[in-house]
Formats: structure tokens, sequence, C-alpha cells
């Protein structure tokens, strides 16, 4: 998996951040992780959603507390103050259409599939997948906090 | 005018229902998979289904066939992440009438809503 198969995946994040939250991401840049060294100390939500077919693998997006409680506000228009099921809801559906947007401009043939979203929320835990994965983190900042994406693929 | 939202996304559904408001829908039902929705319809008459495809239990696609099978005529959007041409052919064929895909403005939705039922309704 080289740097610009994250492409597709950075082009759905700017689109779905735009389209339903009207805030643009800026991002901070790329960095290659092993599968046992992208855990973070701080803590955070990470919405998971597994994509199978011609290639198989996996996009997380990983959001600290602030900035999922400000996503899940604006996506629902009302103040949330907690993490609650609603908050997990919103990530979820987000992970969910940034893997959709982005199978798309992958364009395999016949369709990727998309598993169902899961949400992790902790501090200091790792995302594993097997096979000694690669994993593309992007950094992003907005208007609504810092998140990251976290994806890594490999043919099938 | 009533619509049924199937989506299991709570998110979605809110998103979907706050956007029917702009075209003058201010009834709607919800389900959160295919078997909700076709207990829904079995019981209740609706003018429009915003179905979406991926969903536990009974996804979308096979949900609209289920219904086209059963001679439902009501009219369906699929509002899904499924974006591939190949996908919008196969729910076309299947029996919907229009299809959206994630992410939306409630703009788009409103316009697919008004193109599907004819004639604006607000």
């Amino acid at each position: 998996m080289d740097a610009n198969c994250i492409n597709p995946f950075i082009e759905a994040v700017d689109t779905v951040f735009t389209t339903m939250l009207h805030v643009q991401p800026k991002r901070n840049g790329v960095r290659v992780s092993q599968d046992d060294k992208n855990a973070q100390d701080r803590p955070s939500l990470t919405s998971i959603v597994g994509i199978s077919g011609q290639i198989s693998g996996v996009v997380a997006l990983r959001f600290p507390p602030e900035t999922a409680l400000c996503v899940a506000s604006r996506m629902l228009g009302s103040t949330i103050s907690h993490v609650n099921d609603e908050v997990v809801d919103v990530i979820s559906e987000l992970v969910n259409m940034v893997a959709g947007s982005a199978k798309a401009k992958l364009g395999c043939h016949p369709p990727l599939q998309l598993g169902l979203p899961t949400v992790v929320e902790g501090t200091g835990y790792k995302l594993k997948y097997p096979s000694k994965s690669v994993w593309l983190e992007v950094g992003f900042a907005s208007d609504a906090g810092t998140f990251s994406m976290e994806v890594t693929y490999n043919p099938n | 005018m009533k619509a049924l939202v199937v989506d299991d996304s709570l998110t979605i559904r809110r998103i979907v229902v706050k956007a029917l408001g702009l075209v003058g829908i201010t009834e709607a039902a919800e389900a959160g998979d295919g078997t909700e929705a076709l207990r829904a319809l079995a019981g209740d008459k609706f003018d429009l289904i915003l179905l979406d495809w991926n969903m536990p239990k009974m996804s979308g696609i096979d949900t609209l066939r289920a219904l086209r099978q059963a001679g439902q005529k009501v009219p369906v959007i699929m509002v899904t992440t499924e974006a591939e041409k190949s996908r919008v052919i196969e729910a076309i064929k299947t029996g919907a009438n229009d299809y959206l895909i994630k992410p939306f403005s409630p703009d788009q939705l409103a316009a697919k809503v008004k193109s599907v039922l004819g004639a604006p309704t607000g």
C-alpha cells in the first residue's frame, strides 16, 4: 500500500465533512505506521468500517471526545454535551459515508462491500488488522476540532 | 402525504425527516432495517419511501425487491453510500424511482422528492 492509495479517502473526508457538517477539514500530513504502533495516549472515539472484495481492509475515523461532541451537535442540529448513543451513531455514519465515497473512487468491479460500522471508545487502544498491516494515518484540523483518519487495505 | 424513512442510522433518519419538511412532508414514520420497513408497510399506507441500501437483517435492495414483487407501487428513493454506477442501475432495474448518494444536502434530497412526487408540495 503506497501513500497515493490514501487519496480517494482524503477526498472522501473532504466531501463528507463539507456536505454534512459545513466544515472544511485541513489536512496535516500523512503518516505511515505499523499496526502495533498507532495507539494514542489521549482518550478518543474511533468509528471503524471494514471493506471487502477485490481489496480488503479497514477505514477508521478517530476523534477526541470534544471533536466527536462538536461533530454530533452540528450533524443533529442540537447541542450534545456528553458522549451518548447519538454521538456513536453520528461518527458511525461519518465513517460509513467516507468509506462509501472512497470505494466508489477506487472503481473496483464488482463494487467493494462495506461492513456495518463499529465504534471503540477509550485510551491507548490499538487498531489491528491481519498480516502486519501498514496503516496510513492522516490528521485533520477543522472548525469542529481535530481528528484523524486511519486506513489499511491489501489486494486479495 | 406520509413518508417512510428506512435507515439503520438514527442520524440519517433525523436528517432525512428534517429535509422532508422542506417539501411540506411533515408526517414520517421510521424503520431501522428492511424487516421493520416491511412490517410498517403491512400496517400503514405511505406515499414515499426513502430507503438505505446497507442495513442489518434485510438490505435496502432486498426490501425494494420484496416490495415490488408484492405489487407495491409506492415511490422509492434509495438514499445510500453505494455510489457505483452498477449499483444505481441495479436499484433502478429493481424498481427504485430515484437514487441519492450520501453525503447529501437537505436541498438535494428535497429536489429528489419533488422530482419523484411529480409536483412541488411546498
